[in-house]
């Protein structure tokens, strides 16, 4: 059940209908029920995957605020160790087995097994060490009641794709929960119908050139058609996830939880550091909070930070999945924050005076885009011919076909983001004139209707992580 | 209170608005002409302006097979009656019944009105006529939201069903693929739209078919082959194979309830009018096959015989056209065979409508 589908809105509005006619103390039963609906819709069987993790993160939590000195950190890596190894089988194990295979010079894929990679197992394992980690540092109390934590593992607004909560946000809204009144639906129905216009109506579309690109480069050759290729890829991976996040953050407001945000306009960044704030802002705060900070952070010298640095973006590249190329993508955005802070941090940490700005936001934007060359490639040899490709300097045909009126749909994203950067635009949406609200909603919905591609089906970018 | 009625006013205020733009009328005036609905849009906006002197007009309608062109018949000495052409290709009866309500909205403009049909026996075939999505394209411009029950009420799948209502409903969302073909190139739509309403008229009535003939194939009605001189067209033996030994479609019934709602719909149309409606077979085609088809004695066409006002033609009026020299593939007549036919409809027509 894809959040964009009808399929899932009929889903939905039967929970919402369920949720506010039940009595309170059937609500959380009646959206964890829904959560696994919502899961075992992709896979019935992989419920006992979800279920076990479950288990075996409310057991460590508990055991881990029951004991003290080194049976503490026991259960700790007891429990970290129970997420990773499961996370390491179902979406490492190829990717190892392949290496060893080429290693050992054994034909490819000798060690592979048939893997289905579980639904959203990246996001709610993060999820889930986040919350043990978090009772082990005394941050979190344990839960008790394990539908309570059932449900902040499954939660079907962020169960596939984020926003990465953590356990005390979720908790927090769970145990003092509010019905959402007023501004809050508004703000709830506004980021569904946003994030559904950014999905269908400028992702897809977008992915529909990308695709067409990457699925055979060498058919366009040239660096115009690689640009537009890997330009429109840029384009729609934000779209994609960014109008995903929303549906979630949106769908949780109406269900009475307030998600984290997710990105802030990341192409408007004047820098890799700054791109980092804006993009997949949970995602960036789990690895700085529980991976570059225990690491170290920039706390042992100089020398010591580059590696933190290094081996966060390392780490969060293969954490988006198991290939070379995502780990020379992290790489490759490990090795500019480490230049930009071999610069002068300052300089890529404080907002450049406004004439500088457009060149700096389009810097890193281009130095952006040339990344999503190894996220998108299907292999390194693929990734070499595009990056080659877009520096050739030659313009060769046939050329990649795009829409002018795709091209205009790109500026006027453009101009949104920038209105959204200067005024918040929005945030203040719902709480604003009704109007101003009635107008952007009804905009929304035409763009959905017009430029949605509604015959395809295009997959969120990141339910495959 | 206030949350519900801003969400209210958003929900009606974008149906209000998208209706502005697509179902007021201005849009399906730019339709690409040569989309399903532009055709329609053309040959109805052809109708409406031609010129219709004396009371004695008579209207055809049909599909691609309908090689009927009014230019053979029109201002001939021994013919009274001026015919006129919305035959649509592609087109089929449910389209038919609101191209026929939205050309004669006060059911009087004409004596007759000619329905071809393939064969009066409603012989099944394999496509589910009335799931057929595109007829949602074809006359999305004359749908109205009160026809939201009958139109997707008349598909049979849930899902069909629930498309064509939110098309009705929603017309931009049929009109998506024009809307952003429109957006690409505004200024060469704008153009092309405004050289088809000046031209098209002629383009239709003025139409030479193609000259190129099947003559010279050779059928085996027993082995199912077909042998194909070499000089003719490569994909004639699989047209004519796929057209003539199609694999036998089961008996359901679907085929007459379809055809007997909708041509019973367009006789409720001109019911107590002074409008007849004629029925007649097609030409099968260059080879019509040995066996026919097992008589279906209430076909939708022989139950809608015995109504007042319907006129069910002699079913092998045409017979004579059913040659190879006169047809350009399996199913559709060519130039030749589009003047003879058209020649011989007319003065049928004027005989029928004397009697």
């Amino acid at each position: 059940m894809l959040f964009s589908t009808i399929p899932f809105f009929e889903f939905l509005a039967v929970v919402l209908a369920l949720y506010y006619a039940a009595p309170r103390v059937a609500r959380r039963p009646i959206l964890l029920a829904a959560s696994y609906f919502f899961y075992m819709s992709w896979n019935a069987k992989f419920i006992v995957l979800l279920l076990t993790l479950t288990a075996i993160d409310y057991t460590a939590a508990l055991w881990i605020a029951r004991s003290e000195g080194h049976r503490r950190k026991l259960f700790l890596i007891v429990g970290l160790s129970g997420n990773l190894s499961f996370l390491g089988f179902f979406k490492y194990y190829n990717f190892l087995a392949d290496n060893i295979a080429l290693l050992l010079q054994r034909p490819p894929h000798s060690f592979a097994l048939a893997i289905i990679l579980p639904l959203g197992i990246s996001f709610h394992t993060f999820q889930s060490m986040s919350y043990i980690i978090d009772v082990y540092r005394g941050q979190q109390k344990p839960i008790r009641n394990p539908l309570d934590y059932a449900l902040f593992i499954a939660f079907f607004p962020q169960l596939v794709a984020g926003p990465i909560v953590r356990a005390r946000e979720f908790f927090g809204d769970l145990y003092n929960w509010k019905r959402p009144v007023g501004e809050e639906v508004l703000r709830g129905v506004m980021l569904i119908g946003v994030g559904l216009a950014k999905k269908l109506a400028f992702a897809d579309q977008f992915a529909l050139v990308a695709d067409s690109y990457f699925s055979n480069p060498a058919a366009h050759a040239g660096a115009l058609a690689a640009w537009k290729g890997v330009g429109a890829f840029s384009l729609q991976i934000f779209f994609d996830f960014s109008g995903y996040s929303d549906m979630a953050i949106g769908m949780a407001l109406l269900l009475g939880f307030h998600f984290p945000q997710n990105f802030a306009r990341p192409y408007l960044a004047f820098s890799i550091t700054d791109f980092w704030h804006r993009w997949h802002m949970t995602l960036s705060r789990w690895l700085r909070d529980y991976l570059y900070i225990p690491l170290g952070g920039n706390r042992h010298g100089t020398l010591n930070t580059y590696r933190n640095l290094m081996l966060t973006m390392l780490l969060g590249g293969l954490w988006h999945g198991a290939s070379w190329n995502f780990v020379a993508w992290g790489g490759y955005h490990g090795a500019l924050l480490a230049i930009e802070r071999m610069l002068g941090r300052k300089m890529f940490e404080d907002k450049p005076p406004m004439w500088l700005y457009p060149f700096r936001a389009a810097l890193t934007t281009v130095l952006v885009t040339i990344g999503w060359v190894f996220f998108r490639a299907s292999d390194f040899t693929h990734s070499r011919y595009i990056i080659s490709q877009m520096f050739s300097f030659a313009h060769h045909m046939p050329n990649l076909a795009v829409p002018v009126w795709l091209i205009w749909l790109a500026v006027f994203s453009v101009m949104v983001a920038i209105v959204e950067e200067r005024w918040d635009f929005f945030n203040r949406l719902a709480r604003g004139p009704a109007i101003a609200f009635i107008a952007v909603m009804i905009a929304t919905m035409l763009m959905v209707e017009l430029f949605g591609v509604i015959d395809k089906q295009i997959p969120f970018v990141y339910f495959q992580f | 209170m206030r949350t519900a009625l801003i969400l209210l006013t958003t929900a009606f205020g974008y149906v209000g608005v998208e209706n502005l733009i697509f179902n007021a009328g201005w849009y399906a005036k730019i339709v690409n002409p040569d989309s399903s609905t532009g055709q329609v849009n053309e040959f109805l906006y052809n109708e409406h302006h031609r010129l219709k002197i004396g009371g004695k007009q008579v209207l055809a309608i049909g599909d691609s097979r309908m090689g009927f062109f009014p230019r053979f018949v029109n201002a001939h000495p021994g013919i009274d009656y001026t015919f006129g052409t919305i035959a649509v290709p592609g087109s089929t009866p449910r389209d038919w019944y609101y191209m026929f309500r939205d050309i004669d909205p006060t059911r009087t403009q004409y004596t007759a009105v000619l329905i071809p049909v393939e064969n009066y026996d409603d012989v099944e075939g394999w496509e589910i006529n009335a799931d057929r999505e595109t007829d949602l394209h074809y006359v999305i411009a004359q749908l109205r939201w009160s026809d939201i029950p009958e139109f997707a009420g008349s598909y049979v799948s849930p899902s069909l069903k629930a498309k064509a209502a939110l098309g009705i409903l929603l017309k931009g969302s049929v009109y998506r693929a024009d809307f952003q073909d429109f957006l690409a190139d505004r200024k060469k739509r704008l153009d092309y739209v405004h050289q088809v309403q000046r031209d098209s008229f002629g383009w239709v009535y003025d139409y030479e078919g193609p000259s190129y003939n099947v003559s010279g194939d050779e059928i085996d009605w027993k082995a199912h082959t077909i042998l194909v001189p070499p000089d003719h067209r490569p994909d004639e033996a699989k047209l004519f194979t796929d057209r003539l030994f199609p694999p036998p479609a089961p008996a359901t019934g679907r085929r007459t309830a379809y055809l007997s709602y909708w041509f019973n719909r367009i006789y409720d149309l001109y019911r107590g009018t002074r409008t007849r409606i004629i029925i007649f077979r097609l030409p099968r085609g260059p080879y019509p096959p040995p066996d026919a088809p097992p008589r279906n004695e209430h076909s939708s066409v022989r139950e809608l015989a015995r109504k007042p006002g319907v006129i069910l033609d002699d079913e092998h009026y045409f017979d004579s056209l059913e040659r190879p020299e006169l047809f350009q593939d399996p199913m559709h007549l060519n130039g030749a065979g589009e003047a003879e036919f058209s020649k011989m409809l007319g003065k049928h027509v004027q005989e029928l409508l004397s009697k």
